[in-house]
């Protein structure tokens, strides 16, 4: 009797899919591309809120309960969040140090990591800018992260999951070229966010981020700062204030209007616009929006 | 003494934080810790010594009140707490929370959780909040209102169900959110089952709750049943007399509403009713009691630095009034928050006779160091 059951049973555990949880929409699309008809990704925040201030709801955790694995971005920027949807969903499979963790932030290089962290100077990120998957070259990076991630804990999958990777990176380094090339002229251009989230994109292409809007890192905008911002942008003469889309642009009109600076609204993530379906949506955006 | 102790413990392992290198560091490993301080100015047209002086029966009707912060008129100092996190190894999870107030320190929480059970278990087990209802478990500091309900503080104490315990909670597999727990717990934590003073002697408090939660776009549902039971054997902190000797057990239900507009501002509606029975081991010493009461409040949280709330709340026997609560904060940073609230309770009664009482608190909250996120 139990080896009929056991027979019978095979069969479903060897079809059923990895479910994969992951924090942001961009993890999302990659863990589907890599992971093919394999892998159930399950995404945890909407991409068009701020990723700093995802609401842990109990909805979350139901989610994550019976996931198999769990990536995230990582460098801090799901402290607020994730950790209290981890310690409460009681699956071992997305502890940290599980084999079936994976925080991407450990595997690529972060931009802006401060010598020393203080709260007066904001809400700092003491690992550095979180917002690394901005840079198009470190999504080529994440995909093969994601693709050996995949492999270690479903190596009967490989070859799939080594093929999906294969074309991913063909495309996307095709991608890369004419984003390159269509960037190429904006190298040296001055711009101005409300928070650092392009600080990897500018990197990437070469745009030079002078202010924010906030004063400080997580800091709503002061009428101070405000002001010198006004006085900085006429003297600076930067092209542009390259704005998030969760943020209330109130206060960029207002500079706008004082200033005559054009405000261009940046997605961060899929999701952010209704335009925005997939990865190269996203960086095709990105890479057309300064004029 | 105990001061003394946690003190240099905490400065030993400070110093140790800042050695860097050596053989044998273990600077790496020290766990999350922080410091919260609440601080605040008191006005109300009740001297000092009105509510100290009431015997705890007679405040609210039947219910006993203490009040455990922004005791005194003019300024208080509430709290120090000193909270501690850290992965004891790859199978539990340590908690502890050190609350230091005027003249003693008190170890509020000390409590392991597991991280490696199957079938979605966890157990907790130390000294811990119980989850019994919406705000139990809930710490001071992000409460959305300076003070308790009063049926909070009069039904399970100021300090809320905290006491030694075990507790073993289940997620069920189901579409929604569902959570179902017990808890077996030490009594004599004040309210409804006893002082702390008492000697304990293996009366335990048994506790049950099922917790379910939704999403209807962006508002999350929570919906909570309650239930707790015990020995009453309530005595005078000072006198010793007996004020109630008996069984009692208290059932809650709570409902809330909270509407996400965007990543910064939510309304969110948030009511609980809860239920006591007591029952007297003697009637011709203390009556049974049958006793209900209640709060509604609605929070506007306008952006990341405004909030506003309003509450509403009672008690259905015995209650001489309502109590009714407006605040509003401003928090220069996630670690500092000011904030000013109105109350006017009419639900109070001095020496037998109904008192208003009006006050006015200005509460300053800061919080310093590795503190963790807060959980919905």
């Amino acid at each position: 009797m139990k080896k009929y059951i056991f027979t019978l049973l095979l069969p479903l555990t060897l079809f059923a899919n990895l479910s994969v949880a992951v924090s942001y929409p961009y993890i999302g699309a990659l863990t589907k591309v890599i992971g093919g008809d394999k892998v159930d990704t399950v995404v945890l925040a909407k991409g068009n809120w701020d990723p700093h201030f995802v609401v842990p709801k109990p909805s979350l955790i139901t989610k994550i309960r019976d996931a198999d694995a769990l990536i995230m971005n990582g460098g801090q920027l799901e402290i607020g969040w994730l950790p209290p949807l981890i310690d409460r969903g009681a699956n071992p499979k997305i502890a940290i140090n599980a084999k079936t963790f994976l925080d991407l932030s450990q595997h690529v290089e972060l931009l802006q990591k401060p010598l020393s962290v203080d709260r007066s100077g904001g809400d700092v990120h003491p690992d550095g800018n979180p917002h690394f998957h901005l840079d198009p070259n470190n999504i080529l990076v994440l995909a093969g992260v994601i693709k050996e991630f995949l492999i270690s804990i479903d190596s009967s999958n490989s070859a799939v999951y080594e093929k999906n990777y294969t074309e991913f990176s063909g495309m996307w380094n095709e991608k890369l070229g004419l984003w390159k090339v269509k960037m190429a002229q904006k190298r040296g251009v001055k711009i101005v966010q409300y928070h650092d989230v392009m600080a990897y994109f500018n990197h990437a292409y070469g745009l030079t981020s002078i202010a924010t809007i906030e004063p400080l890192p997580g800091i709503p905008p002061s009428s101070k700062h405000t002001i010198e911002l006004i006085e900085l942008i006429k003297k600076e003469n930067p092209c542009c204030i390259l704005h998030d889309v969760y943020h209330s642009t109130k206060t960029a009109e207002f500079i706008s209007e004082k200033s005559g600076i054009k405000v261009i609204s940046m997605p961060h993530d899929i999701g952010a616009l209704e335009s925005i379906e997939d990865l190269v949506s996203l960086f095709d955006y990105l890479t057309s929006a300064i004029k | 003494m105990k001061k003394i102790v946690l003190s240099t413990a905490l400065c030993a392992t400070l110093a140790l934080a800042g050695e860097g290198g050596g053989s044998f560091d273990q600077s790496k490993f020290i766990p999350d810790i922080s410091l919260i301080v609440d601080t605040s100015f008191v006005h109300r047209n009740v001297s000092n010594s009105d509510l100290d002086n009431n015997a705890p029966t007679s405040n609210y009707g039947n219910y006993g009140t203490f009040k455990e912060f922004n005791r005194d008129n003019g300024f208080n100092l509430n709290y120090g707490e000193l909270a501690l996190h850290s992965n004891v190894d790859q199978a539990f999870v340590l908690d502890a929370v050190f609350h230091f107030s005027a003249g003693s320190v008190e170890i509020e929480e000390a409590y392991f959780t597991t991280k490696t059970l199957p079938y979605r278990l966890q157990i907790k087990g130390g000294k811990f909040k119980s989850d019994f209802g919406r705000l139990n478990s809930h710490h001071h500091h992000t409460w959305d209102f300076v003070d308790a309900p009063l049926v909070y503080n009069g039904f399970l104490s100021p300090e809320g169900l905290n006491a030694p315990g075990v507790q073993l909670q289940w997620l069920a597999p189901t579409p929604w959110y569902m959570r179902v727990g017990f808890e077996a717990m030490q009594k004599g934590n004040g309210g409804t089952f006893a002082n702390d003073f008492d000697k304990k002697d293996g009366e335990a408090l048994y506790i049950g709750y099922l917790k379910n939660s939704f999403d209807i776009k962006d508002a999350s549902v929570l919906l909570g049943v309650s239930y707790v039971n015990g020995l009453s054997n309530v005595k005078d902190a000072d006198t010793s007399t007996q004020l109630y000797k008996g069984s009692s057990e208290i059932y809650g239900a709570d409902l809330s509403v909270k509407n996400y507009f965007d990543s910064y501002s939510y309304i969110s509606w948030q009511s609980e009713f809860l239920y006591r029975n007591m029952k007297s081991d003697d009637k011709l010493l203390f009556d049974d009691k049958k006793q209900s009461g209640y709060y509604t409040q609605l929070v506007y949280q306008m952006d990341e630095s405004w909030k506003t709330g309003l509450r509403y709340e009672g008690f259905l026997q015995d209650s001489n009034g309502v109590k009714t609560t407006a605040d509003a904060s401003y928090k220069t940073s996630e670690f500092a928050q000011i904030r000013l609230q109105y109350s006017h309770d009419e639900a109070f009664k001095l020496r037998n006779e109904n008192k208003a009482i009006d006050e006015i608190i200005l509460q300053l909250t800061f919080t310093i160091g590795a503190h963790g996120a807060h959980s919905f």
